[in-house]
């Protein structure tokens, strides 16, 4: 019994320590065929990297840059923080992101995807340019609550940057303008383009349509299409869709940025690529789920302050297996190549 | 005919006697070579900018009085000027290249800006914006003057502060009694930038391999709050984002800097 218990002791620190397993080297993320990519049928981009040319040390100092806490005030935050690949680099069941310190911003974290073609950052249209578009959640008190230049200290004073940047640039002084480029190499480069519906529409691979997803298709063509824009799934105007206004946020959208009364609870019509896995929905994150979007657009009150003229019927009018078939079509504009590329994710 | 003949005969001898005349001349190669110096064909101008709160000058942190009487002092004062171009006599015109420039009024060497390459002449006008325009406010990450690091971009709402004074007056409506001017906007009916033309002709600058001319140019402060919009601090004490209240102050600026004197 004894000699039983002393194997049985034996045994068990055998298995006990076989678990200490050294810790594996981390592969270095892949880099591979980082190129500019116009899909056929799109539109050429705002942004084309003609100032900014595209380099893989630039790209993998800019993915270092998006998801290093170093950003924020205090190094707790990062891009990558609320914005995560998963999600289509939205924020996964998040209405509200939570920033430094624990402080609750006032907008839903938008997903990241063909920013190249933005011309017009933020829900409010606040930021006109890739590059600059880092400082706004850099510099919010809510979300990172920095100061550029002591970021840019904190960079210099890094070893691990100063070799990154003078990779990348050929000098490991940072700037705000190289720190900036890179962002935007690294950003502009998160291409999706490869759903269930582009390959239906480029026919590769013999992929089809199921009854339901072509029945949402046409749906979708005749009640979303003006707004939500193929092949870019937005018009990136500024719209106010019928919701209602926030008794507490008080967010006036697009008024904030131009002051003009009739831009007033406007919003940039967000792009529907991957809307799958971006919830929550809306500009602040109020519908759980695509059924409650699709409610609200069928039932939206008339005369509200600058609503929309394409809804002011009271909405479009979807039965509920329509919605349900809208829904089904929605599905087939997850990206999942986009969503497990590697080169996309933290390198850390 | 005759007249003719005699007329070829004396043209010919004059022409003769000229030829002789060069073969005296002395022979260059006897001479010791002359040293073949490169000389410039470009020289510079200085554009200095002096401010001024009407006759006296601007010093930080000391009172003055403003066009509706009220005290108050500055402590900050930032503002850009871009594009220059400056006229010739003949109206051919320099246009500066990359033409952006941060005026720190914290930091004296950025009140003079030089212009370079200019081709040896007299020049007549100079003429710029206050302000950076809307290409440049447009096309992202800046460096230099232009970087979204020097304080004077906005992160929320981008484009560049191109106007920043800020100061107190007992009489402002703050709490803290600050004053805040920062005046932005790169388009549209709210745009603050506003050109200037500084006519020179009376005291042309004449740019020479020896002369780098000074323009000396005022800038009145006190222009920001008289007119067209006379400024009563208790009210407009704080106006930091586009609009018809930084235009307002861009209208009153418009007309702040003048020329004080030509030095050749």
């Amino acid at each position: 019994m004894k000699k039983i218990a002393v194997i049985f002791f034996y045994f068990g620190v055998f298995v006990f320590t076989s678990c200490k397993v050294d810790p594996k080297i981390i592969e270095p993320l892949p880099t591979d065929n980082l190129v500019e990519v116009i899909p056929e049928g799109w539109p050429n981009p705002v942004y084309s990297f003609s100032v900014n040319t595209i380099s893989e040390d630039k790209f993998v100092l800019g993915r270092a840059l998006f998801y290093d806490p170093i950003l924020s005030v205090d190094s707790t935050v990062s891009c990558g923080s609320c914005h995560q690949q998963f999600s289509a680099f939205a924020h996964a069941d998040h209405n509200f992101s939570h920033g430094i310190y624990d402080r609750l911003g006032t907008r839903n974290a938008p997903g990241l995807f063909n920013l190249n073609w933005l011309p017009l950052f933020m829900h409010d249209g606040g930021i006109n340019h890739i590059e600059v578009q880092p400082l706004g959640p850099i510099t919010n008190t809510l979300e990172m609550g920095a100061d550029i230049n002591p970021v840019i200290a904190k960079l210099q004073a890094s070893s691990k940057y100063k070799n990154l940047f003078k990779k990348a640039f050929g000098t490991d002084v940072v700037n705000s303008q190289n720190m900036l480029r890179a962002m935007a190499q690294f950003m502009g480069l998160i291409y999706s383009y490869n759903s269930k519906y582009d390959l239906f529409k480029r026919h590769e691979n013999n992929v089809q349509l199921s009854d339901a997803e072509l029945r949402g298709y046409n749906l979708f063509l005749t009640n979303c299409n003006s707004c939500h824009k193929e092949p870019l799934f937005s018009d990136f105007a500024f719209r106010n869709n019928g919701i209602s206004v926030n008794i507490y946020l008080k967010d006036t959208g697009r008024a904030h940025i131009t002051g003009l009364p009739q831009d007033r609870y406007k919003f940039k019509t967000p792009s529907l690529r991957n809307i799958a896995k971006t919830a929550p929905y809306m500009h602040d994150g109020r519908f759980n789920t695509l059924q409650e979007c699709l409610d609200h657009y069928a039932n939206v009150k008339p005369n509200l302050i600058n609503l929309d003229p394409l809804l002011q019927n009271n909405g479009l009018p979807l039965s509920a297996q329509d919605k349900q078939d809208i829904i089904a079509f929605l599905y087939t504009l997850t990206d999942y190549k986009f969503l497990a590329d590697r080169r996309f994710a933290d390198p850390n | 005919m005759k007249i003719l003949i005699k007329f070829f005969a004396i043209v010919l001898f004059l022409g003769l006697i000229s030829c002789k005349k060069d073969t005296k001349s002395p022979e260059p190669a006897e001479e010791p070579l002359p040293v073949v110096v490169p000389t410039a064909t470009t020289g510079s101008v200085k554009l200095v900018f002096t401010h001024m709160v009407d006759t006296l000058p601007l010093i930080f942190n000391q009172n003055f009085i403003n066009a509706k009487g009220d005290t108050f002092l500055v402590n900050k004062l930032r503002y850009y000027i871009s594009n220059i171009v400056i006229t010739k006599n003949d109206n051919s015109i320099y246009v500066e290249p990359n033409s952006y420039h941060l005026i720190d009024h914290d930091f004296p060497a950025t009140r003079t800006l030089n212009i370079v390459n200019l081709p040896f002449t007299s020049y007549k006008s100079i003429s710029f914006m206050l302000g950076v325009d809307s290409t440049k406010s447009t096309a992202g990450a800046g460096t230099g003057d232009l970087s979204q690091a020097n304080g004077m971009y906005w992160m929320w709402s981008s484009g560049y502060i191109m106007f920043k004074l800020e100061g107190y007056s007992p009489k402002s409506g703050s709490p803290t009694k600050f004053l805040e001017f920062h005046i932005g906007g790169y388009s549209g009916i709210n745009k603050v930038q506003r050109n200037f033309d500084i006519n020179i002709s009376n005291t042309p600058a004449i740019v020479s391999s020896s002369v780098t001319p000074i323009i000396n140019l005022s800038v009145n402060i006190n222009e920001i709050f008289k007119t067209p919009n006379l400024i009563d601090f208790s009210t407009q004490f704080s106006i930091a984002s586009t609009g018809s209240n930084a235009k307002m102050i861009a209208d009153n600026y418009a007309d702040m800097i003048t020329l004080k004197s030509v030095q050749n």
